[in-house]
């Protein structure tokens, strides 16, 4: 963890009536850091919460916006929550998987993109949509997903 | 305190407590009050997962989990009522929706609350087409523990153990909803010294030991009470027991010694019952002589000291009851032999249960007048010697070494005479922990050889060697009642009178 990082942890304790409150920011902190949390990092936040490394764990598994392993340089993530689904997710989901060649949830072999699906990111009335390194793309079909896809470095 | 109304009885709890642990604090759960549950755990924190223990509370609409609602004055609760049943029922089937159903070779059969409960509140068919969730069979978790996790129903019981007791936390319950599965923390193992509890506590056969699974069909057994000997702790437990054999130990409740856990050491100390055990008299080295000559010539190697006034000298073993070791004493006395001694051997110790001194009884031998040395016995023409807690180098200069033992030593190899004795699961006794405490212990199994407890050998020496007074052989029960009119510290600390869960010392 870099000294940085650790700096906004601290920082972020003030903010919690219990140190353990501040879990889920720091969480957020190291991965933004390091792309993913894994069980050396967990053990390393476990020791600063004063928590034992299992219950860090519960947590950052508990959520699938937290990766335990090395992700791809870019993230994309398809919402196939009902309303998207409705509007044909499946099948755009399906197409981005033979169009990258990786099935849902893993990485392209050039470690360039990591494909998964969403379970409803609340962007229903524009449906179907994905998220792209954090940024929504939206009213989607499959061209349009393969032109911003191979637009990504 | 407060009044709660449970099924129209009424009852006096402390506050601050939820119901389920209220009616624990009574001593009452399971037995006059049965509130089904499984994550629900006296020792552990409450954790409020497993959703059966549901019952009604008057003035609140929707039932309660029982685990997790305090008590407050003049509540009523109602545990047993069709509305109450129902929804266990259905609590039932969601916990059955992924388990396999695979009783017939699932260890845990007949001592396995889901089955119990199936049969109490359950449906016997499934209303679920969809198949059940894979998951690991015949999982390795460590040294001890074997992990099925298509049975296992999250109730984070031993999740909870891991991370309160031995404060080790290798368990968790890692993802959530029906992706929860529970798993080991990446990179470690279940490996710490009270790693079995877990599988006592698994309500279900997710977690089996070792040790145990596939050894016997649990309706086989049936549990003997008895005292780990293993530390001055004293840990309370069950002896599980069939055809003479025993196959495990479990720990049993005692809330002023060991709640309701045990250390891994001790639980498998059951197998030093049949190990490297002292099976035969001998007289210098032979062994094929009969228990009668060996003790006839105890009996004349005393005799000749005590004519030629020549030094006696006893060692006691903390390994010994409290019974035995009065025995001693007053032969001891009967000798002239002055106060025994005894060693006891130190190791590790944890704030937990294990304590540094690894034999059961060296208070009661402290109690009881024997003196801890760790020195040379000094000259003496014999020495009567009950244990192999000292060795060799102790006995340098005593001519003639009358062992009293349970197991092979290399002292036997100096010994004059050698008796073999009854170990802790084969006699009935008691012993006085590291706290004072004097806790019962009562016979499991039958030695599958001859052999006499401690007490009766020191009896049949005394009598062979021709002390008056010793030539009727008194019971175990018999010393106790002497032992306890005689030594003010253990007045009503009698065999007979003291329960399963023991009496300090006055």
């Amino acid at each position: 963890m870099q000294a940085q990082t650790l700096q906004k942890i601290e920082a972020l304790f003030e903010k919690y009536p219990q140190k353990r409150g501040a879990l889920l920011p720091a969480i957020y902190l190291v991965q933004a850091e390091k792309g993913h949390v894994d069980s050396d990092a967990a053990r390393e936040l476990a020791e600063l919460f004063e928590l034992q490394p299992v219950d860090v764990w519960e947590v950052l598994t508990f959520y699938n916006m937290f990766y335990t392993a090395p992700q791809g340089r870019h993230h994309v993530y398809v919402c196939t929550n009902l309303p998207c689904s409705l509007r044909g997710a499946r099948s755009l989901l399906k197409g981005i998987e033979s169009h990258l060649g990786v099935h849902c949830g893993q990485t392209t072999a050039d470690g360039r993109i990591t494909l998964g699906h969403e379970e409803c990111l609340g962007s229903c009335g524009t449906a179907p949509m994905m998220r792209v390194d954090g940024e929504y793309v939206e009213n989607l079909d499959l061209v349009e997903a393969k032109r911003v896809i191979d637009g990504l470095d | 305190m407060v009044t709660i109304t449970i099924d129209g009885k009424e009852y006096e709890v402390a506050e601050r407590r939820t119901i389920l642990q209220a009616i624990d604090d009574l001593g009452l759960l399971m037995t006059e009050v049965d509130i089904p549950h499984y994550c629900f755990h006296p020792k552990l924190a409450v954790d409020g997962s497993c959703r059966l223990c549901q019952v009604e509370v008057e003035g609140l609409p929707k039932l309660q989990i029982a685990c997790d609602t305090p008590v407050r004055d003049g509540m009523i609760v109602k545990t047993a009522n069709q509305r109450v049943k129902d929804a266990r029922k259905g609590v039932m089937e969601l916990l059955l929706i992924n388990h396999p159903l695979d009783c017939p070779i699932c260890d845990q059969a007949g001592e396995c609350k889901l089955q119990d409960y199936s049969f109490d509140y359950g449906i016997e068919s499934a209303r679920t087409q969809e198949p059940r969730r894979p998951a690991k069979k015949n999982a390795d978790l460590g040294p001890t523990i074997v992990f099925d996790q298509e049975r296992c129903i999250l109730c984070r019981r031993c999740v909870r153990f891991c991370r309160e007791v031995p404060k080790t936390g290798e368990l968790g319950v890692f993802h959530r909803g029906d992706e929860s599965v529970l798993e080991l923390f990446p990179g470690t193992q279940l490996d710490n010294p009270y790693s079995m509890n877990v599988a006592d506590i698994c309500p279900v056969g997710a977690l089996t030991t070792k040790d145990f699974r596939f050894k016997i069909r649990v309706w086989f057994l049936d549990d003997q009470e008895s005292v780990c000997d293993q530390c001055s702790n004293g840990c309370n437990i069950y002896a599980s027991r069939s055809n003479n054999k025993v196959y495990r130990y479990l720990p049993r409740r005692n809330d002023a010694v060991n709640d309701t856990w045990i250390c891994d050491h001790g639980r498998m100390s059951y197998k030093q019952i049949l190990e490297n055990r002292l099976t035969e008299p001998g007289i210098k080295g032979q062994r094929d002589v009969g228990y009668r000559d060996a003790i006839q010539e105890a009996g004349r190697l005393i005799r000749e000291a005590r004519t030629s006034s020549r030094r006696i000298v006893g060692v006691a073993s903390p390994y010994a009851s409290n019974e035995d070791l009065f025995t001693f004493r007053k032969l001891l006395e009967a000798l002239g032999a002055g106060p025994g001694t005894f060693a006891v051997q130190r190791g590790e110790a944890d704030d937990v249960l294990i304590k540094a001194e690894k034999a059961p009884n060296a208070n009661g031998a402290r109690a009881l007048g024997f003196e801890e040395s760790y020195e040379s016995v000094g000259a003496a023409d014999v020495a009567i010697v009950l244990g192999h807690t000292t060795t060799a180098e102790y006995f340098r200069d005593v001519a003639n070494l009358i062992l009293i033992d349970t197991h092979v030593s290399s002292l036997m190899d100096q010994a004059a005479v050698v008796l073999p004795a009854r170990v802790t699961a084969e006699k009935e006794g008691t012993f006085t922990n590291h706290a004072n405490r004097v806790q019962r212990f009562l016979p499991v199994v039958e030695p599958k050889f001859e052999a006499w407890s401690d007490g009766d050998l020191l009896q049949q020496i005394a009598s062979a060697s021709g002390l008056g007074g010793w030539d009727s052989m008194y019971s175990v029960h018999e010393i106790s009642k002497e032992l306890t009119e005689s030594i003010a510290a253990f007045a009503d600390l009698q065999l007979g009178s003291l329960d399963d869960q023991g009496r300090e010392l006055s």
